[in-house]
């Protein structure tokens, strides 16, 4: 059965405001690294940003793990929202706080407010985050503050501050558009790796077709908030990439 | 576009330029001419015609009444000391009190944060407006009234005049933060307190610690003239050294402010230097 099953999904800002995202459907498998690629503006952010509803849908349903997204409320909808793990363009790091402490953060969700005020986390989640820096290759800077890290090692960061939720969904907010081309590919083999390596699903925005198209296994194609295509990545092709990005050109 | 002709390159003509310069150097005159005379007229009527001219008498008596002043009353001392601490806890409670009061105050008034904000968003503006509105001194009768003379009265001047800075500053500056982190501290399951203590908090303390570190300094020099209206700290001894005639007196009392303001100054300087 599908993790995430989305369908004819409507979305917009404003109440008079025009319509981000147009009737998108699609199911994440157990199994997918699945691109959303399209033009700036074409609903990607978005789209991805309903999922863990931090954008609210006008119409239509997004099942996930089982419950229907677009009903929770509260307690219930951040209960939801710690088996999704996100990564931001932006990399998104409280800068101020160590590597160690951002990593933690990500686990929050199961954390009450009396620990979060003095930053006590159990034994085996400071063992965990240990464990995840170590497999993203920042086992020398966990004492370091976010913001002395490199653009590359911040991903990292966040990589393993997603990870640290023990996801049953990962969604990857243009995780490379603020990276240079090397460091991206690596940014994407160490997702897809640690993604296998723990039978993650992930749901992952894309500007840059080559990487979608080498790393992905199913890609759905937005413009203007309207699916142009949806299918295996094998199915892409010149035409198609040229009919998603036709708006960019003009 | 033709280019043609040499001069056609050039959007203006020599004319036009000069017709315009004329005319701003005419409209410059005239504004200067009439703040000119708004000058004499103010000085005419708040000095030529407000002072009284016969109770100063000559350029000698006016620097004889300033020599009354040079000198120190050694024996005030030892009762300065007093005055002088309670002058600087007095800010200190103050500060502290208000940057209480500054908590609702700074919640209710950033507009991203703002829990209810037709009502509490103009609320808390309310407060910040009053605050910084009234000055320390009618804040302080204000309390002198309501609770009796003493140092008390004076603590909550500070506090409620200290509101109108600090929360307007805080307030900014919750405004101004980034919100990727808030976005990413909710996309986590974090609640709103762990967004807050997360996201929020950690991007405006050393900002709001600067402008808390900066009020305190205000208020030490704020607190030194309280006690002209009954309020406690060394304004007290002042007035009474004025009240007595005892102008050495005086002039001591105002070197041992300018001692505790330039102390705060000094560490106020040093903290802020070493948060930075």
């Amino acid at each position: 059965m599908a993790v995430l099953q989305v369908s004819d999904l409507y979305a917009r800002y404003s109440a008079k405001g025009p319509d981000i995202l147009k009737g998108i459907s699609f199911d994440v498998e157990g199994d997918d690294f699945f691109a959303i690629i399209g033009p700036s503006g074409a609903g990607k952010s978005t789209l991805i940003r309903c999922i863990n509803r931090l954008v609210t849908p006008t119409s239509g349903r997004i099942v996930f793990d089982g419950q229907e997204m677009t009903a929770l409320s509260g307690k219930d909808l951040r209960r939801a929202r710690r088996d999704i793990g996100m990564i931001f363009q932006e990399f998104n790091l409280i800068n101020r706080m160590s590597v160690m402490d951002n990593v933690l953060s990500g686990r929050l969700g199961y954390t009450g407010n009396l620990r979060t005020l003095f930053r006590a986390f159990p034994r085996d989640d400071i063992d965990h985050a240990l464990r995840l820096l170590d497999r993203v290759g920042l086992s020398d800077h966990v004492d370091k503050r976010a913001d002395e890290l490199s653009g590359g090692q911040r991903q990292r960061v966040g990589i393993a501050r997603a990870l640290m939720q023990n996801p049953k969904l990962m969604l990857l907010d243009e995780p490379t558009s603020a990276l240079d081309p090397k460091i991206s590919r690596e940014i994407m083999g160490l997702v897809k790796t640690m993604a296998q390596e723990l039978n993650v699903p992930c749901l992952c925005n894309i500007h840059d077709v080559k990487l979608a198209m080498e790393f992905c296994n199913k890609i759905i194609g937005l413009q203007d908030g309207v699916t142009m295509f949806s299918g295996p990545t094998e199915q892409m092709n010149e035409a198609t990439l040229d009919e998603i990005y036709a708006m960019e050109v003009l | 576009m033709t280019a043609s002709s040499d001069t056609a390159s050039f959007g203006l003509s020599t004319e036009t330029v000069l017709v315009t310069r004329r005319r701003k150097r005419l409209v410059s005159a005239i504004v200067t001419t009439v703040l000119l005379a708004l000058v004499v007229w103010s000085v005419d009527v708040t000095v030529v015609k407000d002072t009284d001219w016969e109770r100063i008498g000559s350029v000698g008596n006016v620097l004889e009444a300033t020599n009354r002043f040079i000198g120190i009353d050694v024996d005030l001392f030892p009762t300065l000391l007093g005055p002088a601490i309670e002058t600087l806890l007095i800010a200190c409670l103050g500060t502290f009190l208000g940057v209480i009061i500054c908590i609702p105050a700074a919640w209710f008034g950033a507009m991203n944060i703002t829990p209810f904000k037709p009502i509490t968003y103009p609320l808390a503006r309310l407060m910040m407006t009053l605050s910084r509105s009234v000055h320390e001194i009618v804040w302080a009768l204000f309390f002198v009234a309501v609770m009796g003379l003493g140092a008390m009265p004076g603590v909550f001047a500070i506090a409620v005049r200290s509101v109108g800075f600090i929360a307007k500053m805080s307030a900014e500056a919750i405004e101004d933060i980034d919100h990727g982190p808030v976005e990413a501290i909710r996309a986590v399951g974090g609640g709103p307190f762990q967004v807050f203590f997360y996201a929020v908090l950690p991007q405006v303390l050393p900002q709001i610690i600067g402008v808390v570190i900066f009020e305190w300094e205000i208020n030490i020099r704020r607190s030194a003239i309280l006690g002209l209206v009954g309020a406690g700290g060394l304004g007290l001894v002042f007035f009474r050294q004025m009240n007595t005639f005892n102008y050495h007196g005086v002039t001591t009392v105002i070197l041992a402010i300018l001692i505790i303001i330039l102390l705060g100054e000094a560490i106020s300087h040093a903290i802020r230097r070493r948060m930075i």
